[in-house]
């Protein structure tokens, strides 16, 4: 038993359900001094964030989309990751696996990003230019490339905006669905503002039969919608910001990859979240290895499907061989953006890859960890590949790309701009730390009842119950 | 006649399904009790009855209804300004698809939110009564009863193991 007993080590979890309660109430009213230190310099980068933001709003205003490549990859970065994050959640909840519990939470909680996105993606409404070309001769075409066929009614700024809007919607539903008996356990342990805030959120929340079915089910419907939303969401922004401001970018894979890197991204951020919980958060006794271990794999599959498609993007524009096609892979892949491709490929594929390959390292809290840091720096850059490169590729209304455009650097305004779009997501997503549990009591409590430890002949070994 | 709640705490859950079975027996109606959890239980493991809902409606009428809105206001749009592009008929598909798809989606999205209020009951302006040591673990039997009734009630949730009962007018932490 000894030596399973040390093969083990740290692997499982067993929190004792009857202290999660006072122990998460304790943690969430707790502001201990790297949590006001991560939230001021949040603040700080919000504030050079907005200090940007007006600043190139009054050099250059929103009449000529170029300028604002850097705050489109920003926006892009944080919708592509917050928004698939609590997608996580919903995934492993439907498949019912019991390593996902204290991910829960985390996950969700990106939905209050939701409001973020929401709110940068206004500015981006008017600088979209027109689909309808105010000035279509014999060179240019009348209406632009663009997904939306003859422009109905709000197309597509409109629709967009729609989209972004209902997906935080869904997202902050599915958060306060979740989280409803957490929230109906707090008004129990909190009193002033935070009481009142607690019991109109749990409204007649008292734990019946009824409304654990409920919550259930709500949680299945609302998750396959997310799931539904959130590719569609992917798909409008990235054609509609990416894809068709580039003249002759015609490819049905990018769309797929710009989800999955939305995807792996998100993994990535959470398990950063789960390992800081875990080695500084004082969140040891609820978060096992075999969450990193168990979500590690995830990660490595995501990894490879992400190469995979990179791969089929590139192969089908170099066998294609028109000079469109050869323009658009120097621009984005071998030339203009060459070394930021190479830094995406390695922080997206090569770097993930070769660390979670290596078992003893995906065995370990630290390792998926670091792999989740590569993937998060590689979205950002393939944010910043795509979008500045899409906002500055030159006259949108031509059918094709007008040779290799040089690539676009950002100047002191876009800086304050990346720094603090980044700022505002952890700023939002620290404070709802502080009135959201960080752990799913309930889920954790649920998971109690259903793991043990058990020996069968000379090993002790983890037994789960699937009631279900 | 006057219906009163009264609450059974249980520590154990087996002791919490036997005042069940006990209730059944006294011949309380199975939809005058509830169990309160702070976990969602197994369904079943209290032999409580099945619970019905219509939740799966919701969505299902939403989306109906965002289906027939996304159809009407690309085809009536199509139809008033009636231009051909690159040969294609006047009412094609694909372009109508763009639209009908999101707004199916967000109509079937609150719709499917407000099912969730609903058939929740959240949004109840009475509180009920509760228990904070439910929060601890304990497992709770409410029962909804005629006020002359809630003295044998309260015995038969005794004598199942109730570690204590609770009623309206006790000086109990409640929600």
């Amino acid at each position: 038993m000894a030596a399973n007993q040390a093969h083990n080590a740290g692997m499982w979890v067993f929190p004792r359900a009857e202290e999660v309660s006072g122990d998460m109430a304790a943690k969430s009213r707790a502001m201990p001094r790297p949590m006001v230190a991560a939230i001021t310099v949040s603040a700080i980068l919000l504030v050079l964030g907005i200090i940007g933001f007006v600043a190139r709003a009054v050099d250059d205003g929103f009449t000529d989309h170029a300028p604002w490549g850097y705050y489109a990859a920003i926006f892009s970065f944080l919708l592509m990751v917050t928004g698939a994050a609590p997608l996580v959640a919903l995934v492993f909840r439907f498949t019912k696996s019991h390593w996902r519990r204290p991910l829960s939470r985390v996950s969700e909680l990106f939905a209050l990003v939701g409001i973020l996105n929401l709110l940068m993606f206004i500015p981006l409404m008017f600088v979209l230019p027109a689909i309808n070309n105010p000035g279509a001769g014999e060179e240019a075409m009348e209406l632009r490339r663009t997904i939306w066929f003859e422009v109905p009614i709000g197309a597509p700024h409109w629709w967009d905006a729609l989209g972004v809007g209902f997906l935080a919607v869904l997202g902050l539903a599915i958060l306060w669905l979740a989280s409803v008996p957490d929230l109906a356990e707090a008004r129990l342990t909190s009193g002033g503002m935070r009481r009142k805030f607690y019991s109109l959120m749990a409204g007649h929340w008292f734990g019946t039969k009824r409304q654990w079915e409920m919550q259930k089910a709500g949680l299945a419907v609302l998750g396959a919608f997310y799931f539904m939303f959130l590719i569609w969401v992917h798909f409008i922004i990235s054609t509609d910001y990416g894809q068709s401001l580039i003249p002759g970018w015609k490819d049905s894979i990018f769309p797929v990859l710009y989800s999955l890197t939305g995807l792996q991204a998100s993994l990535g951020l959470i398990l950063i979240i789960m390992f800081i919980m875990r080695r500084w958060g004082g969140y040891q006794e609820y978060i096992g290895i075999s969450l990193f271990w168990s979500a590690s794999k995830i990660l490595l599959g995501l990894s490879m499907l992400w190469v995979y498609h990179v791969f089929s993007f590139m192969i089908t524009y170099w066998y294609g061989r028109l000079e469109v096609e050869q323009d658009i892979l120097k621009y984005l892949f071998t030339q203009s953006y060459g070394g930021m491709f190479a830094a995406n490929f390695f922080f997206s594929f090569v770097m993930p890859f070769f660390l979670l390959l290596w078992n003893p390292v995906r065995k370990t809290a630290w390792g998926p960890a670091l792999a989740g840091v590569a993937v998060l720096i590689g979205a950002l850059l393939f944010n910043l590949r795509i979008f500045v490169g899409a906002f500055n590729a030159g006259d949108v209304y031509q059918h094709a790309l007008n040779g290799v455009p040089p690539a676009v650097w950002p100047d002191i305004w876009d800086i304050f701009m990346v720094v603090g779009g980044l700022g505002a997501a952890a700023l939002i997503y620290l404070t709802g730390t502080r009135i959201f549990p960080l752990i799913s009591v309930w889920e954790i409590k649920e998971g109690a009842m259903y793991q043990r430890m058990g020996t069968f002949i000379r090993g002790e070994y983890l037994i789960l119950a699937k009631p279900e | 006649m006057a219906r009163r709640p009264i609450l059974g705490l249980f520590q154990d859950a087996n002791y919490a399904a036997e005042a069940g079975d006990a209730l059944k027996r006294a011949g309380v109606d199975q939809g005058d009790f509830d169990f309160l959890t702070d976990a969602p239980y197994p369904e079943g493991a209290f032999g409580e009855r099945h619970e019905r809902h219509r939740l799966y409606v919701f969505p299902f009428l939403g989306a109906l209804v965002g289906l027939t809105v996304g159809i009407m206001l690309t085809s009536m749009t199509q139809m008033a300004y009636p231009l051909v592009q690159g040969g294609k008929p006047i009412l094609s598909l694909p372009p109508m698809a763009v639209i009908t798809y999101e707004s199916t989606m967000l109509s079937a999205i609150i719709f499917t939110i407000i099912g969730i209020m609903f058939e929740s009951r959240l949004p109840k302006l009475k509180k009920g009564l509760y228990d904070t040591r439910i929060t601890e673990g304990y497992i709770g039997v409410l029962v909804n009863t005629e006020e002359e009734k809630l003295s044998e009630v309260s015995a038969i949730l005794s004598q199942a193991g109730a570690v204590d009962v609770v009623r309206e007018n006790q000086d109990t932490a409640r929600a």
